[in-house]
């Protein structure tokens, strides 16, 4: 198949089949039918079904990755809209925020002592409880793993969506806004989406979380290596 | 479902390249800098400061941020895809790497949960006695 044909499967394929999956989810609203689990696990179906490799898909899949640099920068209109919110909340999310971060990027690096992981693996982990766009990014300037990354991070968001309930529960963490401070901190986007069912203000602290976590994480991520 | 008119997309087409503008400076600054920072974090930070100091007028990139924050995992769809190159995930290295990162996870829910808790409450004492 020539490459041009295939380019054009790769990028038009890929975009029905997430706008399909991502109204399947809209209707259902369960978590595991998440457009980007149900995407990926058909695509790397078909792949393994024609036989055609990671490279070759790639051909067309690096053309929709370009798009991962000015969707980090959008980021930033969100949380310009929130600023006053920052203000307000500043001593609570300042600390929630740092104190997350820490406790995920510090955790990962004794849990790689412990279970001595090697370095590429180590470093694909580190960005885990980043949003994906940003950990990606991480993960390669951290000379990671950026699709490793991508798994990490996605394990990160459905364990804290799925069960953080049930543990903040059990740490007494009872007020919205700090359950929307901790669910985006520790799981980013799919933590934000599960946190409007806490309510505005847990909604905000979640979205606003996710996006500081990311600048920050970024900046504190490669000192984690420097200290292993 | 906001209705998309020839206009308006001509509008977010617009805005998303000047996204991809503030990326490839980014990527210029963090590169000439030698910063360890991903290029499009500084590009976030720079279109943030361009907001917040007016520079850039709010609705020069409110439509074309807005559509690609709405479409944003798609994006990150072939990076996903690339699990494909590891089939030993599955294997008891994977289990183990899994583990690690749901302890992780709630390890780092229930810290930043809780110690932003304590200031909240703090915070909501203050403001009582302030209108006692």
């Amino acid at each position: 198949m020539s490459d041009v044909l295939l380019l054009l499967i790769v990028v038009i394929g890929t975009v029905i089949l997430f706008l399909t999956m991502r109204y399947l989810y809209a209707r259902f609203s369960i978590a595991i039918l998440h457009p980007v689990l149900t995407s990926t696990v058909i695509i790397v179906l078909t792949l393994l079904l024609f036989n055609v490799s990671y490279e070759r898909f790639m051909i067309g899949g690096k053309w929709i990755e370009l798009f991962l640099g000015p969707s980090v920068v959008a980021l930033a209109y969100p949380l310009y809209n929130q600023r006053t919110f920052v203000m307000k909340y500043r001593n609570a999310i300042v600390l929630g925020i740092s104190s997350g971060l820490l406790t995920a990027m510090g955790s990962i690096l004794l849990f790689a002592k412990i279970f001595q992981l090697e370095e590429d693996i180590f470093h694909s982990i580190i960005p885990k409880s980043i949003t994906t766009p940003v950990a990606i990014q991480l993960s390669s300037s951290l000379e990671g793993i950026p699709s490793l990354t991508a798994v990490f991070v996605m394990i990160a968001g459905f364990s804290g969506v799925i069960l953080g309930p049930l543990v903040m529960k059990y740490a007494r963490i009872h007020s919205p806004l700090s359950k929307g401070l901790a669910l985006g901190s520790a799981s980013h986007a799919l933590g934000v989406a599960k946190s409007t069912e806490y309510g505005e203000l847990s909604l905000s602290m979640a979205s606003i979380s996710m996006t500081l976590s990311a600048i920050a994480g970024s900046a504190v991520g490669p000192l984690f290596i420097l200290l292993s | 479902m906001k209705k998309y008119s020839v206009r308006r997309l001509t509008t977010i087409l617009v805005q998303v390249i000047g996204l991809f503008m503030f990326s490839y400076i980014g990527d210029w600054i963090s590169l000439l800098l030698k910063l360890p920072i991903p290029g499009s974090i500084v590009g976030l930070l720079l279109l943030f400061i361009c907001l917040y100091f007016k520079i850039v007028p709010e609705k020069y990139i409110k439509d074309g941020a807005g559509f690609i924050l709405v479409i944003l995992p798609l994006f990150f769809i072939p990076a996903t895809v690339g699990i494909i190159q590891f089939p030993n995930l599955l294997s008891g290295q994977g289990a183990i790497l899994i583990g690690i990162v749901m302890v992780s996870t709630f390890m780092t829910l229930i810290v930043s949960g809780y110690s932003s808790q304590i200031v909240e409450k703090k915070m909501m004492e203050r403001v009582k006695q302030t209108n006692e």
